[in-house]
């Protein structure tokens, strides 16, 4: 009994766990519950379409944000990653910071956001099915252990994957769509002089102030520039020809 | 005759020292002469009433026509409380002899001597000091003074420094000519809300200061200070005394508005006292120098702050003061993807630090970047100067024309009571082709490339990183098989730690594993092998039934340990038996080696069938 208490605790944190990310997840859904395509299933090969688009006319904030949802969906497709690594060579080129060398394309054995969490459950589950040959077998501790181990690599799988997925709640990545975005200090805060953000930087998003958001680079908060410059790359299907929301 | 007329002149210059003392000093005073004439004194106070810390001194005289001159002893002064205690104490001043001085005169064969003894009264709170008659004997000869009072009261004006006075103590107000005294006052006590204000902290010296002054600025809640540099020093003239001036400047920039309050600053500072010798025609007298602590405060300042006016211009951000904006652009005609640096500069009186930066904005801009910003603050003058620079780099990525916008800059003049507004030109550059390549020869990426649109759609997916509901289903089916695996395993390990559980497990593994082996040999006609085995199974099997090690034990010590074991005589003889019977099989026909094989293992299956079934009961 008193070993069935802590793996009853811990299937209960993991329930918590997974429906509190859910929950969150959910309550940041609701602001795009009107777009189907907001959901779950978005096409990448659109988001691409769109991406390559924007980024043959030399948009390149919508992109860079079309081309990093289609590589949510599609990590390993090489057509999204080329225009991604592009895309993102010329935003360090218009900043001065490139080196009009290779574009830095994205690794190709990336998984998507789904495919990583079916495989840390197949690696618990596969865990748990190894402690059950070991359970069968009166002094099979090697097995218990290899069955203990795999179990917690899917285990720590999903936990770093719950926080990502809390970070994408709470500080949702965005794209500079703008062409120069002002991000200074709040009006009630200290004055200081503004960063200059340029179309196609990455950001995290924190809270809104009215038409103000707070801006996030590396962890850290920059400041707060207005909404309008910046697009959610899980907005990014609003944003295609398609959909009509632009 | 010579000396007559010298006895003369001099008892004529000591009538009028003692003249001019009478009329200088003898603000309070008492006298007695002896009955004979022959000997006197007098006593005075220099002041009547003192405040608490400052010294009052008391100078006794003493003439004798003779030559002994006696020791004058001041008796214990009493004092009597105000307030309603009204209580008497004896010890209520710190008394401190000064000095004594003596002199001799001869007139008419008449020898006179006389000393003069002054002493320092500091009382050590408010009260009325009495100071009994101070009584003086030679031979028949006896004089005694009047009794003295002194009042001790903080309404009592601080006394003025007279010829011999000491350094007097503590003084915050500079009514009359105190020695020390440290004063604290603004340049203005109505101002707006992040107006400068002048507040000069002076220590005021007639004395020399020993060593450093230890200051304590004052509390300066709901001000924004800034420090005018070092301390500077002067000599100014203040009711026709000439006084060394130590000055601490600063800046005070109010934060709050209504009235606020500088507090008061607290030096510490020695000084050295000079105390004069009583006698101010005696050769032998010489000053003595006495260092002396000294804690002084200033007042408080109360500063009234009104808020700004209303209806400030649109870019106003809180700069108060006299400013000045001029903006400098580096070059006017750049290349392509080159930076032209525009300086906004803002120079002037005020609060420099908190200045905001103006806004620099351009059109026909691709990019631009904050380069730096710097502030310089003067402190040397008597207000808070400075300015502060902002570098903005613009960069404009096609030819044509940059043109830099308007800077402008608000504040508020205090002075003139409004808001300034100050903007500059607009600026064109001129933007020329980048040197000596295509537009499109540097774009990044460019020998590249870029991947052709797709043709159909999928695949689908979502795109937010949150558990899918299969995952999430699979991660809690794994955890509780996981947990009931854990626990299932617990418990067999648990119940397998029994050791009843453990024999029958043990002979579950013979009937399983050596019997079935035994069993499959005895049909491969490989009899011998097939009795060994069994005969092993039935020592180890019948040694788990009694819990005995039977292993290379012989015939008749297994026998006895059975026996010791609870096995009855008949089951060791059949267990005998059936050993012998397996050992035979090696030696017995090849034609019935098989059929006794068969039959002796499936006499051992039973057999070890029936102790299983013992042990389990």
């Amino acid at each position: 009994m008193s070993r069935v208490r802590p793996c009853l605790r811990l299937a209960l944190a993991l329930a918590f766990a997974l429906a509190s990310a859910r929950g969150s997840m959910a309550s940041l859904a609701e602001t795009d519950a009107s777009d189907p395509r907001a959901q779950d299933h978005v096409d990448a090969a659109a988001l691409y379409d769109a991406g390559t688009e924007a980024l043959a006319r030399g948009d390149l904030g919508p992109a860079v944000t079309f081309l990093l949802a289609a590589y949510r969906i599609d990590p390993r497709a090489r057509d999204i990653r080329t225009n991604l690594g592009i895309a993102r060579a010329r935003v360090e080129a218009a900043e001065g910071s490139g080196d009009h060398g290779m574009p830095p394309a994205p690794p190709p054995f990336a998984l998507s956001p789904a495919e990583s969490w079916h495989l840390a459950a197949a690696l618990a589950l596969a865990g748990a099915l190894v402690a059950w040959m070991a359970a069968a077998r009166p002094r099979a501790r090697r097995l218990l252990l290899a069955g203990s181990a795999l179990f917690a690599a899917g285990m720590v799988f999903s936990g770093a994957l719950l926080l990502r997925a809390r970070e994408e709640a709470v500080h949702p990545s965005a794209v500079v769509v703008a062409p120069v975005l002002e991000v200074g200090p709040a009006p009630d805060e200290r004055p200081l002089p503004p960063y200059l953000l340029g179309a196609g930087d990455e950001v995290r998003l924190g809270p809104s102030r009215g038409d103000l958001v707070q801006v996030r680079v590396g962890g850290n908060t920059i400041g707060w520039a207005k909404g309008s410059g910046l697009w959610r790359v899980v907005d990014a299907p609003r944003y295609t020809r398609n959909s009509g929301a632009r | 005759m010579t000396g007559r007329r010298i006895a003369s002149a001099t008892f004529l210059v000591s009538a009028l020292l003692a003249l001019a003392t009478l009329l200088a000093l003898p603000r309070a005073g008492a006298c007695g002469t002896s009955p004979g004439g022959k000997l006197s004194i007098d006593a005075t106070l220099d002041v009547n009433t003192v405040a608490p810390g400052a010294t009052a001194t008391l100078t006794v005289q003493v003439r004798s026509a003779g030559l002994n001159l006696p020791d004058v002893t001041l008796p214990p002064l009493t004092v009597e409380r105000v307030g309603p205690s009204k209580s008497v104490e004896h010890t209520p001043a710190l008394v401190e002899r000064a000095g004594t001085s003596q002199s001799f005169s001869m007139v008419n064969n008449a020898v006179e001597r006389s000393s003069t003894t002054v002493y320092r009264i500091l009382p050590r709170g408010e009260g009325t000091i009495h100071i009994p008659p101070i009584r003086i004997t030679v031979g028949r000869e006896t004089a005694q003074t009047s009794p003295l009072t002194l009042t001790v009261s903080r309404t009592a004006v601080f006394p003025g420094p007279g010829p011999g006075s000491a350094v007097t103590g503590p003084a915050k107000t500079p009514t009359g000519r105190p020695e020390v005294f440290v004063q604290g006052a603004v340049d203005r006590a109505h101002v707006f809300w992040n107006q400068q204000i002048l507040l000069h902290l002076k220590l005021y010296s007639r004395v020399d200061i020993l060593g450093d002054v230890d200051w304590k600025p004052p509390a300066t809640a709901g001000f924004w200070t800034e420090g005018l540099g070092p301390p500077r020093r002067g000599r100014v003239q203040v009711r026709g005394a000439t006084y060394e001036v130590m000055e601490i400047p600063s800046a005070l920039f109010p934060t709050k508005t209504g009235k606020l309050t500088i507090g008061a600053a607290q030096v510490r500072v020695r000084v050295a006292r000079v105390v004069e010798p009583p006698d101010p025609w005696s050769m032998l007298a010489m000053p003595e120098i006495v260092p002396q602590d000294l804690a002084l405060t200033s007042d408080p300042v109360t500063v009234t702050v009104d808020p700004l006016p209303p209806g400030a211009p649109r870019g106003f951000q809180g700069a108060v003061g006299d400013f000045r904006l001029t903006v400098h652009v580096d070059s006017l005609t750049v290349r392509a993807g080159d930076p032209v640096t525009v300086r906004a500069t803002i120079q002037g009186t005020g609060n420099i630090a908190t200045v905001r930066d103006p806004e620099i904005r351009g059109r026909g801009v691709t990019r631009q970047y904050v380069v730096g910003s710097s502030t310089k603050v003067d402190r040397s003058g008597d207000q808070l100067k400075g300015e502060r620079e902002t570098d903005i780099a613009l960069i404009a990525d096609q030819p044509g024309t940059l043109t830099i916008l308007p800077v402008s800059f608000v504040w508020f003049d205090p002075e003139a009571g409004r808001y300034r507004l100050q903007r500059s030109d607009s600026v064109r550059v001129t933007v020329l082709p980048a040197a000596g390549a295509p537009a499109q020869a540097g774009r990044p990426g460019s020998g590249y490339a870029e991947a052709a649109p797709r043709a159909k759609p999928g695949p689908f997916g979502t795109l937010r990183p949150d558990p899918p509901p299969s995952a999430v289903a699979l991660l809690g089916l794994s955890a509780i098989a996981y947990a009931s695996a854990l626990a299932v395993g617990g418990a067999r390990r648990k119940k397998l730690r029994d050791p009843r559980v453990a024999r029958l497990e043990a002979l579950e593994g013979l009937l399983v594993r050596d019997l079935s082996r035994a069993e499959s040999l005895a049909m491969r006609n490989e009899a011998g092998r097939a009795a060994a085995i069994a005969e092993r199974a039935l020592l180890l099997g019948t040694g788990i039934r009694y819990d005995v090690e039977l292993s290379g034990a012989a015939k008749s010590e297994r026998a006895e340990l059975l026996r010791v074991r609870g096995a009855e005589g008949a089951e060791v003889s059949a267990l005998e038996s059936l050993h012998d019977s397996l050992g035979a099989i090696a030696y017995a026909p090849p034609e019935t080696r098989v059929s006794d094989a068969r039959h002796a293992i499936r006499a051992v299956r039973e057999r070890l069938e029936r102790y299983r079934r013992e042990l389990s009961l």
